[in-house]
């Protein structure tokens, strides 16, 4: 009896597993191009878009159900509507930020990449230098040239190809309490609503010191001028732009790190400088970027770092009462000429190389109807649209685009599209930690910098599908 | 007159350790405390100096936030899903192939385990690209069999498992067979019950190890509907989204499953790590 009983158990766990085995949501790898003819006659094409999470909804985040993916699902629908060569089938994931090169990797060892992925270029450069892109040089007409400023295509241009369609920017800049400027006496610093504050840099260091002094106590107890950040590679970008204020270059034209001169070690030293005299929050070195924003909510900080998407999520969250309402505005990163110091992360899609020339020519398709589509590309308001006629439609609903278009001819491209970016990212942190300890001098900071990353930048130049063809 | 001082002493001593005990474990639960109660409160609440120690105003909005904006239900069940079925698979081949290695004689018995052992050795990830290209020829990304086989084949039960059956008399198995049992009755009827606590022990350790696996539920649950509980809550931490509280919120949905398992198992944890620890 016993015996029936453990073969029966054994018999339905045999069961239960190859249920398991088979149970999936879909099981069938998406982008298997088939080869199949459907009804309509058309090739049957299915291909897998990745994206990560950008903005909620198809058009804003107003919209019932809005997701992040809304957006990209709504354009294969539309895609594969109007599509006439293949019988389309897109299928979108988004991906989080941090899963990116982690899920990239995997399937890139495992003949899996995604067809088709959406993510700020920053991020994804190293992979052009893998090989692992194609070029869409070919899917990129006069009309979205005339369109698109030079500036976003030198950044998604690696050697002579562009590997990323530009759809949106995201400017980096710096966010400031207005309130605490007026608390402190300082009503004159504070620019319009709807102004990217320029201040210069000695004006900057008034600012800082009028706020170290003058910030009421009583009303804004534990509070400090200026965000800084060092413990891991998140928001490194404002800080590689403090590095530029006295005007180093950063890479020279061969694309090597030139950041130890006279003006690199200025810049080392006056991070220093505003430290040691108690401008910014203490502990820099184990402060992350997402500490100092939390800090700057709760009206600790004076100023911080912010990009459009983050900045219109805080003011968002301030309008719903989920976090404390206060006159935040936005002003440039100073430098020592007084031009200000302005980068933006590009946001565009990129197709991956999967030696299936059917997916490839729909994922180029797809890239370049939901770039292009009059209705599609009015979704990049989201951030600030890389049109020119996008801003120019929005620019009464949305006053900061004039601001941020006035700053574009300040643009520099950071990565300057170097192979191993994503690994330079992690030499930066720990000298500016070295620093901010007291570990190292400035010199020494910016020379070793300096030199690992150069090592890594010729590593991965030997490497690089661009460096060498 | 000396034994009252000895217990004076004992007294003095059950006090300090107690004090330490209670002190190690507010410490220890303190983040835990932190974590719920920040889940329950605005996001700027939560970065407030000096902080609220408990909610001025509670909100659940971000738990609301959290179900209604993704499919946390889902995740959760999959969580469990996948943790419990890896686990009981454990547990059934784990201790198979303990009794295998510890009761039985067969040639090579001692060459196989240390291979098996050796195993340990390496870590998953270094595993994990091959891993993925058999599983993709398996078919099984994105499903629940992609996320449940590897995790089994794993040598720690079989490890764990036969250091309990060492333990148990030979004389059991032998007085078994005497009174006509085969030797699956011996396994199921007489051994597999006297190590229980090393399966409870065995059960806690996988089902967490599984529950927190973070990296190949990422790479083989690549739909969002297909997500664990650990890997969809990852994806609420993006540092655009300046509400702290909603990622709270998601930690906390995260954590409560765990805690309420270990809560439900403690007893044969503690039982299983400290089993064969003296010779009775």
């Amino acid at each position: 009896m016993k015996r029936k009983r453990l073969l029966v158990a054994a018999v339905a766990l045999m069961m239960l597993t190859s249920i398991i085995a088979g149970c999936a949501s879909g099981n069938n790898e998406a982008g298997n191009n088939k080869g199949t003819d459907t009804s309509s006659g058309k090739e049957k094409v299915e291909i897998k878009v990745w994206l990560t999470p950008q903005w909620k909804g198809v058009l804003d985040a107003s919209e019932q159900g809005a997701d992040y993916d809304s957006f990209m699902k709504y354009a294969a629908d539309k895609f594969t509507k109007q599509y006439e060569k293949y019988d389309a089938k897109v299928n979108v994931e988004v991906i989080a930020g941090d899963q990116r090169d982690q899920l990239l990797n995997v399937n890139l060892s495992g003949g899996t990449p995604p067809d088709v992925f959406f993510e700020s270029v920053f991020a994804m450069g190293d992979y052009v230098h893998r090989g692992a892109l194609v070029p869409l040089t070919d899917i990129v007409d006069d009309s979205a040239k005339g369109d698109i400023a030079q500036n976003y295509w030198d950044a998604v241009t690696f050697g002579d190809d562009v590997y990323f369609y530009p759809f949106q920017h995201n400017p980096g800049t710096l966010v400031y309490n207005a309130d605490m400027f007026r608390a402190a006496g300082l009503d004159k610093f504070v620019g319009e609503e709807n102004e990217i504050k320029t201040w210069t840099l000695a004006e900057y260091e008034e600012v800082l010191k009028g706020l170290k002094d003058k910030l009421p106590k009583d009303k804004y107890s534990n509070a400090y001028p200026m965000a800084q950040y060092a413990v891991n590679n998140q928001g490194d970008t404002w800080n590689l732009a403090y590095l530029r204020m006295f005007g180093n270059p950063f890479f020279d034209e061969q694309g090597n790190i030139v950041a130890n001169d006279e003006k690199g070690v200025k810049a080392m030293e006056w991070l220093k400088k505003i430290k040691d005299a108690g401008y910014t929050n203490p502990g820099a070195e184990s402060v992350s970027s997402n500490d100092a924003n939390g800090m700057f909510q709760n009206q600790q900080l004076a100023i911080s770092f912010t990009n459009p998407i983050l900045f219109s999520n805080t003011k968002a969250d301030m309008e719903s009462g989920k976090a404390k309402k206060f006159d935040m505005r936005l002003a440039n990163i100073p430098s020592e000429s007084g031009d200000p110091l302005s980068f933006t992360y590009v946001v565009g899609a990129s197709v991956f190389q999967t030696n299936d020339e059917k997916r490839i020519e729909v994922a180029k398709d797809f890239v370049k109807f939901f770039s292009t589509d009059p209705e599609l590309v009015k979704s990049s308001k989201n951030g600030i649209p890389v049109r020119s006629s996008v801003s120019e439609e929005f620019k009464s609903e949305k006053p900061l685009f004039a601001a941020y278009d006035a700053n574009s001819k300040y643009l520099f491209n950071f990565t300057g599209n170097i192979p191993g970016y994503s690994q330079l990212r992690e030499v930066l942190y720990p000298e500016l930690q070295a620093l901010y300890i007291g570990a190292k001098t400035p010199q020494q900071a910016i020379a070793d910098y300096q030199t690992n990353g150069n090592k890594i930048i010729e590593t991965n130049k030997a490497s690089s599908v661009i460096y060498q063809k | 007159m000396s034994q009252t001082k000895n217990k004076k002493k004992m007294e003095r001593f059950d006090v300090i350790t107690n004090a330490i005990v209670i002190l190690f474990a507010i410490v220890n639960l303190f983040p835990l405390y932190w974590l719920f109660t920040s889940s329950l409160k605005n996001s700027s609440d939560v970065v407030k100096m000096p902080p609220d120690w408990w909610p001025t105003t509670i909100t659940f909005s971000n738990y609301a936030d959290v179900f209604q904006s993704q499919p946390a239900l889902r995740w959760a069940f999959n969580s469990l899903f996948v943790s419990g079925v890896a686990t009981i698979l454990v547990i059934m081949v784990g201790a198979m192939a303990a009794y295998g290695f510890s009761k039985l004689r067969f040639k090579g018995r001692n060459i196989i385990f240390i291979i098996f052992i050796s195993s340990l050795m390496i870590p998953k990830e270094i595993m994990i690209v091959p891993l993925f290209r058999i599983t993709q020829d398996f078919g099984m990304v994105n499903s629940y069999g992609g996320m449940i086989w590897p995790n089994v084949a794993t040598a720690f039960g079989v490890f764990l498992l036969k250091g309990f059956f060492d333990s148990t008399p030979d004389a059991l198995r032998e007085a078994s067979r005497i009174d006509g049992a085969g030797e699956w009755r011996t396994f199921f009827q007489i051994m597999l019950p006297i190590i229980k606590p090393g399966i409870g022990a065995l059960f806690i350790l996988n089902f967490v190890q599984v529950w927190n696996d973070y990296l190949w539920q990422l790479v083989i649950g690549q739909e969002k509907t297909m997500k664990t509980l650990m890997v969809g809550t990852a994806t609420l931490m993006q540092d655009l989204n300046p509400n702290f509280a909603y990622k709270m919120a998601g930690a906390t949905v995260a954590a409560i499953p765990m805690l309420l398992i270990f809560l439900l198992f403690q007893r044969y944890f503690t039982q299983g790590m400290t089993a064969g620890a003296v010779k009775e």
